[in-house]
Order: structure tokens, then C-alpha cells, then sequence
């Protein structure tokens, strides 16, 4: 292993990376409001949309994530009629795909969530005079949150190994960097480096959140 | 004023409520005046709790009426609307068994959270009030921390002074010691005790048979959904009149 080749291939590998980043940030920052969302469409008493939040969460849980992002990428433009005025770029349709399928899994994050808190807390907030939705705003989300974090991390780091899958769409990042380099290079070192770029990654977030735990310890 | 003074804070009547064919609540009437302290004592499952929760609308009730300070809450098992309920409530605080403070905000925040989101009051004098009323309840030097490093009998008291925030005109209380140690249990009753001696109306639905008997105006004797038997403490302990009453404080 020499270091110059090292040094050779992380320019386009970091650039790889890049894409992988930035999917994932978009992906959180906008599948966490739709979890939110969604857990508390399913909580609503109106049954309609109760109902619509069960099911949505029901498909995006029971199918793989590479079906719907092939779904996404390949297969929407395949409808007839409509189909030619869903034809996006593929990091986009990737991405969608991505939002649908974790705003599901943090919709039953948040939903285990809200099941952890005592009714005595609605109660108290009730008897203070605060309304259904102050309630849910000053006292519920808070606490839920807090509740949810780990798991929340969890999924999160699972979120940067999952980019991965934009692989199998063929939109390059990290790992379809090192995979080129390695069968251009005959060489195993790409994907060595691919991984310890996504160690530092998960590290990153591992410290995140667990200062963001510690921070809301309420101690 | 005198007139006012002479009326009821609170009439109860003919309150039923029921599960199917369990009733929890038979037919229970009573009035309080102001500044009356009524305790509730009773077997467990007897509906004390429900009766003591269906005046703040944490229970609905199916028939009878609730009156508080002359307005409507239930008429003839009829509740009055969202917004007259939140209004005839306002003035009601509770104190639960299991204190159910607020964990994600200080003591001072816990106090606080409900006067500054309805924003009745400017933030200096919701500050001040809940300085004034931790010292109150004692415990000024905790107004920084978290409800989790508290004790049961430290958290019953910020409970306390939590209610009083909303400068209440009547205290109810749900078992205020039960989830206490024993050790734990004077502090949170020596401020209860103190209320009433500022003329709180309060009603404490209590297994503290020395304490009800010590505090309370009147004390509410319930079994099975009714209320048995009422009187004064020295009544209702000393010479009480039915069979049930004498068989439930010879067990106490």
C-alpha cells in the first residue's frame, strides 16, 4: 500500500463522498418533519387519515429500500401517460425515494415516542390550562424527542451506510468511486479508504449525538 | 359580599357515572363553600378519584351536574362547550398522586410554563410569583434544577406550588402522599395544612385518616360510588353511623 496512490485516489473519492453527504443531509432534514408529520397523522382522530398514515408506513416498511429507489429512478417514468412527466434526475429520484422510506421508519421512532409518556403529563398540562396543541408543542415533543434520540442516532447511521444504495442507481458517489478504482487499479485499497471515510462519517454523527444526549439529559 | 361569600363554590348533583353496566359514580350530591376543606376518604376503587377528577373534566361524567362558583361545567349530564369548560376550569388547580411534573423543564420552568404559553400575565410577574411560591413551599434554592434530582416529597411540593401559579380558588388534590415515603410525607401535608389555614378552598381525596381529620372542615366517607356518610371530623371519626364507615376506619 503506498501512500502517494492513497493520496491519488481520495481526491476523487472525497469528491464521491461529497454526493454521499449531501444526500444525506437533505434526506434527514427533510424525512425527520415528515416522520413527524406522519406520527401525527396516525395519532389523528380523524380516521381517514389515520389510516393513510398506517398505510404509507405499512408499504415503505414491508418493501426493500432498493425496490423503491429503482421504483423511483427506472420505474415511474415507465407509467403510461403520465410517466414521461415523472422522468427526474436520478439523485433526485434517489433521494425522494430515501425521504419516503426513513420518514416511515422516524414516523414509528416517534410514535414509540409518544407511547413512553405518561398520560398524567396530558393531564397536568390539561388541568393548567394549556390546550391540546400547547400541550403537544411545550410538553409532548420535547419529552418525545428526547425519548426517541437513540434511536433516532441508530437510524441515522444507517441512513450514511444506506447511501450506498445510490450505487445500484448509478448516480456516483464514495462507493462508486472506489469501485471504479478498484477494477481500474486491480487494487484492494479503494475500498479500504471507502470504508474509513465511512467510519469518520458515522463517528462524526456517533459524537453528535451523543453530545445532543448528554445535553438533554434534564439532570 | 357576605351574600357571596354564604354561596356555594362548588354544588354537586346526583353525579353518576358509568361503564356500561359498572357504575362508578352513583348519585353523589354535596355542596362547598368557600374556603371549606372537605377530605375524601374511602376504599380503594370506591370513586374517589373519579369524582375528585370529574371536577376539573379530567373524567366526563354521564348524568348529573357540576356547578362551579355558579356556572354550568354538566347540566342534567350535558357539557357546557369546549371554551366554557376551559373557562369554568381556569380557576381549579390539582395536585396528582404520581406529581406529574413536567421532566424536560426546571423547577422554575415547571412553574412557569403554562402562565407564560397563556400569557395572562407579564413574564415579571410570573417570575416573581414563582419565586414568591417556591420560597413558599420551600425549596427556593431549586428553582434551577431538574424535577429528576428531586424527592418525592420535593417534587409533591413543586407540584403544589405549580397549581398555585394559576392563583387558584379551589385546591384539589388526588392522593397528594400516597406515592411517598413515609418520611417523606409531613413536608408535603405541613403545606397543604398551611393553604388551609389561608382559607384555600381545597378538597383532598387522602388515606391519611390523622391528617384529614386534623385539616379538613368536613370529611366525605366513600364506598361503592356514593358517598356513605359525611360530617365533621369529629362526627364522622368519633360517633360515625354506619356500620361500613366504623368497619373502614377500624382497617385504616
Amino acid at each position: 500500500m503506498n501512500i502517494d496512490y492513497i493520496i491519488q485516489i481520495s481526491g476523487p473519492m472525497l469528491e464521491g463522498a461529497r454526493t454521499t453527504v449531501l444526500l444525506f443531509l437533505i434526506v434527514i432534514v427533510l424525512s425527520i418533519p415528515l416522520g413527524m408529520a406522519v406520527t401525527l397523522m396516525a395519532k389523528s382522530r380523524f380516521k381517514p387519515l389515520a389510516w393513510i398514515a398506517h398505510t404509507y408506513i405499512y408499504v415503505m416498511r414491508g418493501t426493500p429500500l432498493l425496490l423503491q429507489l429503482l421504483f423511483f429512478c427506472f420505474g415511474l417514468p415507465q407509467i403510461p401517460v403520465i410517466g414521461q412527466y415523472l422522468v427526474m434526475d436520478r439523485f433526485v429520484a434517489a433521494a425522494l425515494g430515501f425521504i419516503l422510506n426513513y420518514g416511515a421508519y422516524f414516523a414509528e421512532i416517534f410514535r414509540g415516542g409518544l407511547l413512553s409518556i405518561d398520560k398524567g403529563q396530558h393531564e397536568a398540562a390539561k388541568v393548567l390550562g394549556l390546550s391540546r396543541w400547547q400541550t403537544l408543542r411545550k410538553v409532548i415533543l420535547a419529552q418525545m424527542f428526547r425519548v426517541a434520540l437513540p434511536a433516532v442516532a441508530n437510524e441515522s447511521i444507517t441512513l450514511v451506510k444506506d447511501t450506498a444504495l445510490l450505487y445500484a442507481v448509478a448516480v456516483p458517489e464514495l462507493l462508486n468511486f472506489a469501485k471504479t478504482a478498484v477494477n481500474r487499479d486491480f487494487t484492494v485499497v479503494p475500498f479500504v479508504v471507502a470504508g474509513i471515510i465511512y467510519l469518520l462519517m458515522t463517528l462524526v454523527l456517533t459524537l453528535f449525538f451523543k453530545a445532543l444526549e448528554k445535553r438533554f439529559k434534564f439532570e | 359580599m357576605a351574600m357571596s361569600s354564604m354561596s356555594n363554590i362548588i354544588e354537586v348533583s346526583q353525579l353518576q357515572k358509568s361503564f356500561g353496566s359498572l357504575s362508578v359514580l352513583k348519585n353523589i350530591s354535596f355542596d362547598m363553600k368557600p374556603g371549606e376543606v372537605v377530605a375524601v376518604i374511602g376504599p380503594s376503587g370506591s370513586g374517589k378519584s373519579t369524582m375528585l377528577r370529574s371536577l376539573v373534566h379530567l373524567e366526563e361524567v354521564t348524568k348529573g351536574s357540576i356547578r362551579i362558583s355558579g356556572q354550568a361545567l354538566v347540566e342534567n349530564g350535558h357539557y357546557a362547550s369546549g371554551a366554557a369548560i376551559k373557562d369554568i376550569t381556569a380557576g381549579m388547580g390539582m395536585v396528582f398522586q404520581h406529581f406529574n411534573l413536567f421532566p424536560h423543564l426546571t423547577v422554575r420552568g415547571n412553574l412557569e410554563l403554562a402562565p407564560r404559553t397563556l400569557k395572562r400575565k407579564s413574564v415579571q410577574e410570573i417570575k416573581a410569583a414563582s419565586r414568591e411560591l417556591l420560597a413558599k413551599v420551600g425549596l427556593a434554592d431549586k428553582a434551577d434544577v431538574y424535577p429528576s434530582t428531586l424527592s418525592g416529597g420535593q417534587k409533591q411540593r413543586v407540584a403544589i406550588a405549580r397549581a398555585l401559579m394559576q392563583s387558584p380558588e379551589i385546591l384539589l388534590f388526588d392522593e397528594p402522599t400516597s406515592a411517598l415515603d413515609p418520611e417523606l410525607t409531613g413536608e408535603v401535608l405541613r403545606v397543604i395544612r398551611q393553604l388551609a389555614e389561608e382559607n384555600m378552598t381545597m378538597m383532598i381525596v387522602t388515606h391519611e385518616m390523622s391528617f384529614a381529620r386534623d385539616v379538613a372542615d368536613r370529611i366525605f366517607f366513600m364506598d361503592n360510588g356514593e358517598i356513605a356518610e359525611a360530617g365533621t371530623p369529629e362526627e364522622l371519626f368519633g360517633n360515625p353511623k354506619l356500620e361500613r364507615t366504623r368497619a373502614f376506619l377500624m382497617r385504616e
